[in-house]
């Protein structure tokens, strides 16, 4: 049991550092992209330097009007980089979008998957109490959603259990006897209290067996009431 | 008879300093926004173009152009066919 505690807390821990690490590495991912994108869009100057050769390849464009020509022609180079710069920012603002996004999906996934370990835990477990409620007027107990008809000793045993627990106490079997009784515990025997608890649980454990295992089919007869999937006999 | 040589003298190093008169054209750039020229230069030094290119280079620099390629060396001839092309650049640096 204890084993398995500590396993527990370990695989949190790694399962924190996983989740850690898979935020950093996305935001390493895009930050890297965000740099490659930057750094590999045509820089303003390139339609500058093309016009250039050009000009300095053809001996012959010596007119006036044809190097006024090639200048407009740089010109209209230099305007679109301007929209290209408007592109770069268009570009950062969808890079934020998707690290957000994928940050998102990654805390996501992370908190389904503990989820389901969560869930695969209480389906193993059978049952886990979450909430506890005694109604001493209509000898009535419920268990999370189920609701369990116990005799009135039942009760007053299960009642002073609960006093107990509630007090962080561990009562003996004498103990259990007095407080019902109203005798000192010192007067009480240890076997009457331990009745007092197989008597509760022989009830309850009937009853709760009843409702989540074996299911009584009126005038037809008793059923497993799980899924007949999940039965195996090794 | 002195006067004569004199003279002679004088039209041999005019005639001297004529034919040795050089020129260039050459290609030149200003940057932000791209400028572009076409210009005749004339040339003090020796009429090569390696040494066209390292006299001319500063000149031109002083204008803030930067000296792109020279296209030819050239002497009086070649002027006149070049003038309308060089524009205001003819022989301005």
């Amino acid at each position: 049991m204890q084993a398995k505690i500590t396993s527990a807390i370990e695989t949190r821990q790694t399962g924190n550092k996983v989740v850690v690490s898979g935020i950093v590495a996305i935001v390493v991912i895009l930050t890297t992209v965000a740099i490659l994108l930057f750094s590999n869009l045509p820089d303003a100057n390139i339609f500058n330097a093309h016009v250039e050769q050009l000009f300095v390849e053809n001996a012959s464009l010596t007119g006036q009007a044809e190097i006024k020509l090639l200048e407009i022609l740089a010109q209209s180079g230099t305007a679109f980089s301007a929209t290209l710069d408007s592109y770069r920012f268009v570009i950062f603002v969808l890079l934020v979008f998707a690290t957000a996004l994928l940050i998102a999906s990654v805390m996501f996934l992370v908190t389904l998957i503990t989820m389901n370990r969560w869930m695969g835990k209480i389906e193993r477990k059978g049952i886990e109490v979450n909430s506890l409620l005694i109604s001493r007027e209509q000898n009535m107990v419920y268990l999370n959603d189920f609701e369990f008809k116990l005799t009135d000793a039942a009760i007053e045993t299960l009642s002073v259990l609960a006093e107990a627990r509630m007090d962080n106490e561990v009562l003996s079997g004498a103990e259990i006897e007095g407080v019902i009784s109203g005798r000192p515990s010192s007067d009480c025997e240890e076997a009457a209290g331990a009745t007092r608890i197989k008597r509760l649980r022989d009830t309850l454990g009937n009853q709760m067996i009843s409702e989540l295992l074996v299911r009584n089919i009126a005038r037809r007869g008793y059923m497993l009431a799980i899924d007949k999937d999940v039965i195996r006999i090794v | 008879m002195k006067n004569l040589i004199h003279i002679t003298f004088a039209i041999l190093v005019v005639s001297s300093t004529a034919q040795a008169a050089c020129f260039v054209d050459y290609k030149a750039k200003r940057d932000d926004p791209l400028q572009l020229h076409y210009g005749v230069a004339e040339i003090i030094g020796t009429c090569l173009l390696e040494d066209a290119l390292v006299e001319l280079t500063p000149r031109l620099a002083a204008e803030d152009w930067q000296l792109l390629n020279i296209l030819s060396v050239f002497n009086d001839d070649g002027l006149g066919k070049r003038l309308v092309n060089a524009g205001e650049n003819y022989l301005r640096y």
